[in-house]
C-alpha cells in the first residue's frame, strides 16, 4: 500500500532509481567505514578478494532475481548447488570437464523446471514447493555422495577461476558478463519484460497475449541451473565436493535480492540493485573478517544491517509518499 | 412522508387488512455520499413486521447502499431512521446484531473452514463465557426446525461443502440465531436454481408468519410478485414509489417506476427498422457455453459496426467475452470468424486471430502497475510479437499518431499508469489494443469510474474506430450509454442471450424489461420448442397489455405460419399479425380472418395470481388444430412447477 503511494508521488522510474543508488550510496559509506577501520580494507587485493568471495553468492543471486520478479521464491537454491556439486564430482570422474558442468548445470535446470511446474501448473505455493525440494535435494546429495566429500576432483577445474583475463580473474570477470546478460535480458527482451509483467499483474498479462505459463516457470529453471554454476565456481577453489555445500545459501540469496531493492511481492527490482546487494552483504562479512570480529556475531551484524537498511528505505518513502 | 403516503389508496388498503400494524423501521429522507458521488438523497423506507417488502430499482439506484446502511456496514450523512418507535442508533454490524438487524448478502460472510454450526454461532464466540455445544446443539435444531430444514442439514459438515443453497441457509439460521426480526436479502437468489428460491420463499414465508420484516432485494420481477407484499421502488439514489401493494402490481408497473418514464411511451415509436449494415458477419458466436455463468450465448457483429451486450450486472455478458477470448473455458458452442471455425484457447492464440479485449476491472485485467505509461501502451504489441526483443522502436511513429488522436500528453510517457486520472488511463488501454489493429475489439464497460469529459471522447474514438471498418463490441449496465453508442443491442440475461435488436427500436424501459432476469426463462423457452416442434406451429411467450405486447420468446417449426414475432419485439397488437387473437385471448384456437393461421393464447400465472405473460401458439388453419385444452393443462403444469414443492405448512 506504502509503495503504491510512494509510486504515485515521485513516480516509477524515480523510486526504482532512487532504492539503487540509495543502496550503492549505503555500499560506499560502508566501504568509507570500513576502510576507516581497518587499513587493510582499501588494498587492491582486498578489492579483489571481495569480488572474489561475491561469484558463488553473486550467480545464486542472479537466479533468485528472476525468481523474485514473477512474485516467486526459491528455497531450493542451496540443497541443489548441493546436490549439483556432487552430481559434478561424480561426473568428473567419468567424463570430460566442460560434460561433467554441463551435466551439472542441467541437474539443476531440471529440478528447477520440477519445482516451476508444480508452481504455475498446478498453482501449488512457491515457499511450499521450493522447501519440499530443499530437503530431497539435500537427501539426494548425501545419498549419491555417500555422506563424504569427493575429493578426486581434477586439478584442471580451478583454471575456471584462475585464469586470469585483462587482469582480473575469470571467475570475476564471468560474474560481472553474467550481471550484465541478465541485465539486457530483463531490460531488452519480451521474455525479461514478461517477466516483470508476470510479477507485476499476471491476470493483465495473460490478457495481452503473453506466455505466462511459460515465464513462470523459467526462472525457476534458470535459478536451478544457475546455482550449479555457482556451486562448480566454489568447487574448483577447494577441489572438494562436499554434500553439506551450500547451507543456507538460499537465506544469503533472497537478502541480497531483497536488499537491492526487489519486492517479494513480484514486479519491482532490477538486477543492478541485487549486484549492489551482494557486495554489501560481502562487504560487511570480509571488513567484520579483517577486523577480526567473531564469526559467531557476523549473523547479527548482516541481520540488523539489512533490517535497519529496509526500514530506513521504508521512512524515507513514507515522508516522501505522504 | 408518511402523512403524504397516507393519501395513498394503496396504503390504505394496507393498513386496513392488517390489525394494527406499524412501522417497525421507518427511514426518511437519507442520503449519503461516497467522495464525489451522491448514492442516496432522499431515501425513504418503511418496514412492518410481518411483512417482505421488494426494494427495487436499477443498477446503481442506491438499494445496497440503503442496505448497508440499515444494516449497519456504513452510515447515513443525513435523515431520520426509527427503529421500533426509537432514533436508529446503530453505528456498526454488531450493533445491528444486538438490535436484532441481519443482512443475507448474495456472497455470504460464512467462514467455509468451520462447521454449519460453528457459522451459525459465529457472533457469540465474541462474547464472554464458555460455550456449551451441546446447548448449541439444540439450539440450531430448534432453528433449522422452524426453517423447516431439521435434519437436512448435518451440523458438523464443513461450509464449504454445501451448495449456494445451502449457504444461504446457514446465512439465514445465523440471524435467527441472533434473534434477527428485520432480515434484509440481498439478491439472495441469484445463485439459487429454481427449486431452491422455492425453498427459500418457503422459508422467508415461514419467517414472515413469526412476525419478522423482511427486505427483499432483487432484480428479479417475478419473484418480487410471488413473495413481496409491499415495494418500494428507488431511481437514481431517491424513493420513487414507496409502499406499492404487490396484490396490485404488474411488471410494467415496476419497469415504468424503476426507469421513470410511462411504458406506454415505448410503443408510439416503431420505426422502420434499418438494414443496419448489411456486410457480411466478421464474428459469429453460436450457443457459447461457459459454465456456470454462460448458458447459450449467440451473436453475430459485422464489419463497421457498433454492437451492444446489454444486460444486468452478473448477467454473464463479461464471462461470454472472456470465453470467447480464450481466457476462460468455454464448454460448448461455436465461433466463426470470416465464415471459418475459430477455436482460441488463449488470448494469445485470440489475438493473432484478430480479437482485442479491453477486460472489465481496469486495476485486476488491463493494468500492469510496476510498467510505465509506454510499457502498458505496448503490452498487448508484445504479447503478439515473435521473436527475442520487443520492437519498441518500430511502433514510435504509431504511437505518437495514437497519442494525439487520443488526446494524451506524448511526453508522459516515462511515468507510471497509475499517475494517470482514471479516464487517461482508460485511454492507455484502449490505445493499447488500437495498437494492434484488431478486426473485432471487445470493450467490457469501457466508460466504468471515467468522468464525463473521458465519457464523450470515449464514445467518438468507437464511432472512429467502427467507421475503419473494425467491429466492435460494447458491453455496457449503462442502458442509455448503449443505445447512445451501438447499432445493434443484444440483450443477455441469466447467462441467455434473449434477445438481438436494434438499437432504433428500443428504449431503456424495454431494454429493463428485457434484461430483467426471469427464474422461468429457460423452462419457458423449452416449453416453446417442445410445443412449435410437436404442433408444427409458432410457440411464443409475451407480455399483453390491451394495446401491445412485448415478446419474450418464440421459437418456431419447420412448416410454421409467419407471424413475425421475435424475442425482445414490441408492436401493437392491431399491427401485428395476429390481431384477433390478441383481441379476444379465448382458450381455444382463434382464426385470422384474411390469413391461414390459427392462435391459442394462454395466460400463465404464478400461485397469486400475477400475471408472468402469456403462452401464444400459432398453427396454420388448413389442417386439423390440435386440442387446445390439453395445451391449457400443460401450462398451467409448467406455472405449477412454480409452487414449493414438499411444503408442510
Amino acid at each position: 500500500m506504502t509503495t503504491y503511494t510512494a509510486i504515485k508521488s515521485n513516480g516509477l522510474a524515480r523510486i526504482l532509481g532512487s532504492l539503487e543508488v540509495r543502496m550503492l550510496g549505503l555500499a560506499l559509506v560502508l566501504g568509507v567505514i570500513l576502510s576507516l577501520l581497518s587499513p587493510y580494507f582499501l588494498t587492491q587485493n582486498n578489492l579483489l578478494n571481495i569480488l572474489d568471495q561475491s561469484v558463488v553468492i553473486g550467480i545464486v543471486a542472479v537466479g533468485m532475481t528472476f525468481v523474485i520478479l514473477t512474485g516467486g521464491i526459491d528455497l531450493s537454491v542451496g540443497s541443489v548447488a548441493g546436490l549439483t556439486g556432487i552430481v559434478l564430482g561424480l561426473a568428473l570422474q567419468v567424463m570430460p570437464i566442460p560434460l561433467a558442468i554441463l551435466a551439472a548445470a542441467f541437474t539443476g535446470g531440471g529440478i528447477g523446471l520440477f519445482s516451476g511446474v508444480l508452481i504455475a501448473v498446478f498453482g501449488l505455493a512457491p515457499f511450499v514447493v521450493t522447501l519440499g525440494v530443499m530437503a530431497i535435494a539435500r537427501s539426494l546429495a548425501y545419498i549419491f555422495s555417500g555422506q563424504t566429500a569427493i575429493s578426486a576432483i581434477p586439478y584442471e577445474l580451478s583454471n575456471i577461476v584462475y585464469t586470469s583475463i585483462f587482469g582480473l580473474p575469470a571467475n570475476v570477470l564471468f560474474l560481472l558478463a553474467l550481471y550484465a546478460l541478465a541485465w539486457a535480458y530483463l531490460t531488452y527482451t519480451k521474455g525479461g519484460r514478461t517477466i516483470y509483467a508476470v510479477g507485476s499483474n499476471a491476470e493483465a498479462a495473460r490478457a495481452a497475449g503473453l506466455n505466462v505459463l511459460f515465464y513462470s516457470i523459467l526462472p525457476y529453471v534458470i535459478s536451478g541451473a544457475l546455482a550449479a554454476v555457482a556451486i562448480t565456481f566454489s568447487i574448483a577453489q577447494i577441489l572438494s565436493a562436499d554434500p553439506l555445500a551450500g547451507n543456507q545459501m538460499e537465506l544469503d540469496a533472497i537478502a541480497a535480492v531483497v536488499i537491492g531493492g526487489a519486492s517479494l511481492y513480484g514486479g519491482r527490482g532490477s538486477i543492478l540493485g541485487t549486484l549492489i546487494g551482494v557486495i554489501i552483504m560481502v562487504m560487511i562479512r570480509n571488513g567484520l573478517n579483517l577486523m577480526s570480529v567473531s564469526p559467531f556475531w557476523q549473523g547479527t551484524a548482516i541481520g540488523s544491517i539489512i533490517i535497519v537498511a529496509l526500514l530506513a528505505d521504508r521512512l524515507i518513502n513514507w515522508r516522501s509518499g505522504r | 412522508m408518511r402523512a403524504g403516503s397516507k393519501k395513498d389508496p394503496q396504503d390504505m388498503s394496507v393498513a386496513s387488512e392488517s390489525t394494527v400494524r406499524q412501522a417497525m423501521l421507518a427511514a426518511s429522507d437519507i442520503a449519503k455520499r461516497f467522495g464525489s458521488t451522491q448514492a442516496l438523497a432522499g431515501a425513504n423506507l418503511e418496514i412492518q413486521s410481518g411483512e417482505v417488502h421488494g426494494l427495487l430499482g436499477a443498477n446503481g439506484a442506491g438499494k445496497s447502499t440503503l442496505s448497508r446502511i440499515i444494516s449497519g456496514h456504513i452510515r447515513h450523512d443525513s435523515g431520520s431512521i426509527t427503529y421500533r418507535d426509537k432514533p436508529f442508533a446503530i453505528r456498526s454490524t454488531r450493533d445491528a446484531l444486538r438490535s436484532g438487524i441481519a443482512l443475507v448478502a448474495q456472497e455470504t460472510s460464512l467462514a467455509p473452514d468451520l462447521s454449519v454450526l460453528e457459522n451459525i454461532f459465529m457472533p457469540e464466540f465474541g462474547t464472554r463465557g464458555r460455550l456449551s455445544y451441546s446447548d448449541l446443539n439444540t439450539r440450531a435444531h430448534a432453528i433449522l426446525s422452524r426453517l423447516g430444514h431439521d435434519h437436512v442439514l448435518a451440523l458438523d459438515t464443513e461450509v464449504r461443502r454445501l451448495s449456494a443453497a445451502q449457504r444461504q441457509l446457514v446465512e439465514i439460521a445465523k440471524a435467527l440465531a441472533l434473534d434477527a426480526n428485520l432480515v434484509i436479502f440481498d439478491e439472495p437468489t441469484s445463485s439459487l436454481s429454481p427449486s431452491e428460491v422455492d425453498s427459500l420463499f418457503d422459508i422467508m414465508s415461514r419467517m414472515r408468519n413469526d412476525g419478522c420484516g423482511l427486505i427483499f432485494v432483487s432484480h428479479r420481477l417475478e419473484e418480487v410478485l410471488a413473495i413481496t407484499d409491499r415495494v418500494t421502488v428507488m431511481r437514481e439514489g431517491k424513493t420513487v414509489a414507496g409502499n406499492l401493494d404487490t396484490s396490485g402490481l404488474a411488471q410494467g408497473d415496476i419497469i415504468r417506476h424503476m426507469v421513470g418514464k410511462d411504458l406506454g411511451a415505448i410503443y408510439a415509436r416503431r420505426d422502420p427498422v434499418a438494414p443496419a449494415s448489411a456486410g457480411p458477419a466478421v464474428l459469429e458466436v453460436r450457443n457459447l457455453a461457459a459454465k456456470p455463468a454462460v448458458r447459450d450465448v449467440s451473436f453475430a457483429v459485422r464489419r463497421g459496426e457498433v454492437l451492444g451486450l446489454g444486460g444486468l450486472i452478473g448477467a454473464g455478458r463479461s464471462e461470454a467475452v472472456e470465453a470467447l477470448f480464450g481466457l476462460r473455458p468455454r464448454d460448448g458452442g461455436t465461433i466463426q470468424m470470416h465464415g471459418k471455425d475459430i477455436n482460441p484457447r488463449t488470448p494469445a492464440e485470440a489475438m493473432r486471430l484478430g480479437i482485442g479485449l479491453v477486460a472489465e476491472d481496469r486495476r485486476a485485467q488491463n493494468i500492469v502497475p510496476d510498467f510505465t505509461v509506454k510499457e502498458n501502451l505496448l503490452l498487448a504489441h508484445m504479447g503478439m510479437r515473435n521473436g527475442v526483443g520487443l520492437g519498441y522502436g518500430s511502433r514510435q511513429v504509431k504511437i505518437t499518431e495514437l497519442l494525439t488522436r487520443l488526446g494524451l500528453p506524448p511526453d508522459r510517457l516515462d511515468t507510471s499508469l497509475l499517475t494517470y486520472s482514471g479516464g487517461m488511463q482508460q485511454k492507455v488501454i484502449i490505445a493499447r489494443w488500437l495498437l494492434v489493429e484488431p478486426t473485432v475489439l471487445i470493450l467490457d464497460e469501457p466508460t466504468k469510474g471515467v468522468d464525463i469529459g473521458t465519457r464523450s471522447s470515449i464514445y467518438a474514438i468507437l464511432r472512429d474506430i467502427a467507421e475503419q471498418g473494425v467491429a466492435v463490441i460494447v458491453i455496457s449496465s449503462d442502458f442509455s450509454e448503449l443505445l447512445g453508442v451501438c447499432e445493434r443491442v443484444v440483450v443477455m440475461s441469466d447467462g441467455l442471450s434473449i434477445a438481438d435488436l436494434p438499437s432504433s427500436v428500443l428504449t431503456e424501459e424495454k431494454l429493463t424489461l428485457l434484461a430483467a432476469p426471469r427464474t422461468s426463462t429457460e423452462r419457458n423457452v423449452q416449453f416453446l420448442q417442445s410445443v412449435s416442434k410437436e404442433f408444427a406451429g409458432t410457440a411464443f411467450w409475451a407480455l399483453l397489455g390491451t394495446e401491445e405486447l412485448i415478446c419474450l420468446g418464440a421459437v418456431s417449426s419447420v412448416d410454421a405460419p409467419e407471424i413475425d414475432l421475435a424475442p425482445g419485439q414490441a408492436a401493437r397488437n392491431d399491427q401485428t399479425a395476429i390481431p384477433q387473437a390478441l383481441a379476444k385471448r379465448e382458450s381455444r384456437f382463434v382464426p385470422e380472418p384474411d390469413k391461414a393461421v390459427a392462435t391459442l393464447l394462454l395466460p400463465m400465472r404464478n400461485k397469486r395470481g400475477h400475471d408472468l405473460g402469456w403462452i401464444g401458439l400459432s398453427v396454420r388453419n388448413d389442417r386439423p388444430l390440435p386440442d387446445a385444452d390439453e395445451i391449457a393443462i400443460r401450462v398451467a403444469t409448467l406455472t405449477n412447477a412454480e409452487a414449493p414443492i414438499g411444503v408442510d405448512q
